[in-house]
């Protein structure tokens, strides 16, 4: 037992203050379509500054959780908070502080760049002072300042979609909500997005992201949740949720020569953990650190045996996921 | 609570500024309307709101004087001199002239001539009977004072005395004896309702395209009330019906000297009608589900409301079962409206069931879109 002190030391200080109220938060989330179960029990906390990635399969439950989360749906049960704001006590407050990006474009292609972020910055209520300056920092932020006067009919496809993003920017919400931001979205302007949303992440900004794209979540996002069927069935961050597969790579050798002697020999070679022999020339290891182990492993068959073609399969968030839902992303 | 008033505006700024992008729209609602005006205005004849009539009157007799003086007189009668009253059958047959009077020398007995049993023959019938009734009159009066002692002159000073004073409460031609006006005069007010309606029915594109492209849906996530989006989307509709209908009220008036009449009234009939026209655009916003099927079926709709209610020909030639089925719609009561102001001495008063008409359509259809679009197109916390 620690004596009561007069003065608390400096690291209860932090801890009165407590954790940083969650930019975006949900609990027991659930909504049902007569029989079919959309969405059920789903909540996470997403702290300023962190990324947040939510994946799943179609038909998983993802947009039904989004729109809950920003107020086009209503839950049958469960709360959400934006910045410690109930959205359904507060609605207007809560809205506030969420940018929320849709999967289709939704902007007014009869108009420019500018007239459509002046238009969404009206309708968040920028003061009427600031609006110019915000759009154009808005403009800079997603690299169209050039363009911003083009018709939004002349763009190309990866520059509407981040007129897209800049038109949730401009009210400076507290947490961003992407949906599949980068679907048919050319190689530059993908850069141009996740680099710019890992900016803003820095900068402090709450972001909950939904792909596809597997790698894209695993560059942006620090804590995934998967979601199947509508239920969140894992949560953690890319190291803790694919350890849950293991954290064993897998190696596969083919061989020219003796491959019963070389399957002995590799047996013995410090890191493998097992060893079988999968065809006439093809032997499958189940290893620590596959990679770093290719040059002992082709070392110790030498003599016996040579290799002539080798795999390493590392654990990573797709086969994670395959393990969990049982299906691939893109299907 | 009240819908706040920024994102109202910045709704309708946008949706103004997609419409002056269209030029196909701003050709329809700029150009069109005045063609139309112009074209069949000169076909269906420009000469003032005059009817034609012939008279046939070779004596210089006190009745003979009398009655032309009385015809003359007539505001929507133009009488013209014929040589004879075989000649006066022939024009009236061609249609030339609306009516014909042979007015024999010193004789009270007179033949009218109409042939066609249409519009203009009525109402220049039943302006002969009014001028020959009030002549009759005339020379009833001054024989009647003649006969009760007083001189010629006393008796025609009397009568004149007794004209003015029975002139403040003469009763106005109903509406039934009035032909509709002809040329610009009934195609300006006609075209009004016309393209205000079928404007307003394509301008409900860019609704359904809203919804398409999920920007109503978008808006919801904003802080922003369902009614504030709701009163935006309409009051952009709105707008863009009375900015073509004031546009043809002033070129029309200012171009083609179209007097439209009461100004407080025609203000009234202009904004109840581009309501209902506002309604139906929503309605038919909601109700479609790609942009393309609005200028598919709204202006062949306006165009067959506009047919039913007078607005593509005048009325008098279509039948009485077609007025009567327009006068379920609404441009047959805009037109009854309009057409009703533009004779000189009418006004709000003169419209009123009209525009309680229109002002029930307006609020079924306005409630009834709005209901519907709150339901389909906008569902949020």
């Amino acid at each position: 037992m620690t004596p009561p002190s007069i003065s608390p030391p400096a690291i209860t200080e932090t801890a009165i203050t407590g954790p940083a109220i969650a930019a975006l938060a949900c609990e027991g989330l659930s909504k049902r379509y007569g029989e079919l179960v959309a969405v059920e029990d789903v909540g996470f906390a997403i702290a300023p500054g962190q990324a947040y990635g939510l994946l799943g399969p179609n038909g998983a439950g993802k947009t039904t959780t989004i729109s809950m989360l920003v107020g086009l749906l209503r839950p049958d049960a469960g709360t959400v908070t934006v910045g410690g704001v109930d959205l359904a006590e507060d609605p207007m407050r809560a809205k506030a502080g969420i940018g929320y990006v849709p999967q289709e474009i939704a902007l007014y292609p009869e108009l420019t760049g500018r007239e459509n972020l002046r238009f969404f910055g009206r309708l968040f209520g920028l003061p009427r002072r600031e609006v110019a300056g915000r759009i154009e920092e808005v403009l800079d932020l997603v690299g169209l300042t050039g363009r911003a006067d083009s018709r939004l009919s002349t763009y190309s496809g990866g520059m509407r979609r981040r007129i897209n993003i800049g038109a949730a920017l401009l009210h400076r919400p507290q947490v961003l909500i992407l949906d599949e931001p980068t679907v048919g979205v050319d190689p530059q302007s993908r850069k141009a997005i996740l680099d710019g949303v890992e900016r803003l992440v820095e900068e402090g900004m709450a972001l909950l992201y939904t792909s596809h794209y597997m790698e894209e979540v695993e560059r942006v996002c620090d804590r995934v949740a998967i979601i199947d069927h509508g239920r969140i069935i894992a949560d953690g961050t890319r190291q803790e949720l694919i350890s849950l597969v293991g954290s064993a790579d897998k190696v596969e050798l083919s061989l020219d020569g003796d491959v019963d002697t070389a399957l002995a020999k590799l047996r013995v070679v410090e890191g493998v953990i097992e060893a079988a022999r999968t065809g006439a020339t093809s032997i499958r290891l189940i290893t620590e650190g596959g990679r770093y182990l290719l040059p002992s492993l082709i070392t110790a068959v030498d003599g016996c045996a040579t290799v002539t073609a080798t795999q390493v399969v590392e654990p990573d968030l797709e086969a994670t996921f395959l393990h969990l839902t049982g299906s691939t992303l893109r299907d | 609570m009240s819908a706040t008033p920024r994102p109202v505006l910045a709704l309708v700024a946008a949706n103004l500024r997609r419409h002056a992008r269209d030029r196909v729209g701003l050709f329809f609602m700029v150009v069109m309307p005045f063609v139309s005006i112009v074209f069949v205005g000169m076909a269906i004849g420009n000469v003032s709101d005059r009817l034609p009539v012939g008279v046939v009157a070779h004596g210089s007799d006190p009745v003979t004087t009398a009655l032309l003086a009385e015809l003359r007189r007539r505001p929507d009668l133009e009488v013209r001199p014929v040589g004879s009253a075989a000649e006066l059958r022939s024009e009236v047959r061609a249609g030339s002239l609306a009516a014909g009077l042979v007015i024999p020398p010193g004789s009270t007995r007179l033949d009218l001539v109409v042939t066609q049993t249409n519009g203009s023959g009525l109402a220049a019938r039943s302006a002969i009977d009014v001028a020959v009734g009030r002549a009759a009159a005339v020379q009833e009066a001054t024989r009647a004072a003649v006969a009760a002692g007083a001189t010629p002159a006393q008796a025609a000073e009397y009568v004149r005395r007794a004209q003015a004073e029975s002139g403040r409460v003469a009763v106005r031609d109903s509406a039934a004896a009035t032909a509709d006006p002809r040329g610009f005069a009934y195609t300006a007010p006609a075209n009004l309702l016309l393209f205000t309606f079928i404007n307003s029915m394509a301008v409900a594109a860019a609704l359904v395209e809203s919804r398409r492209l999920g920007m109503l849906q978008r808006a919801l996530t904003a802080p922003v009330r369902r009614r504030s989006v709701l009163l935006g989307e309409a009051l952009s509709r709105f707008l863009v019906a009375l900015a073509q209908a004031v546009l043809i009220v002033v070129v029309s008036a200012l171009a083609f000297d179209v007097s439209w009449g009461d100004p407080l009234g025609v203000a009234a009939v202009v904004v109840v009608f581009s309501l209902v026209a506002t309604g139906a655009a929503l309605l038919v916003g909601t109700l479609l589900r790609s942009p393309d099927q609005a200028p598919a079926i709204g202006p062949p709709l306006g165009v067959v409301l506009g047919m039913l209610g007078g607005c593509l020909w005048p009325r008098e030639s279509s039948g009485e079962v077609i007025n009567a089925i327009g006068h379920l719609f609404p441009h047959a009561w805009g037109m009854d409206a309009l057409l009703t102001l533009a004779q000189p001495g009418t006004g709000l008063v003169e419209v009123l069931p009209q525009l309680a008409v229109l002002a029930g359509m307006a609020v079924l259809l306005l409630g009834g879109s709005l209901a519907l679009f709150g339901r389909r197109a906008l569902t949020a916390v």
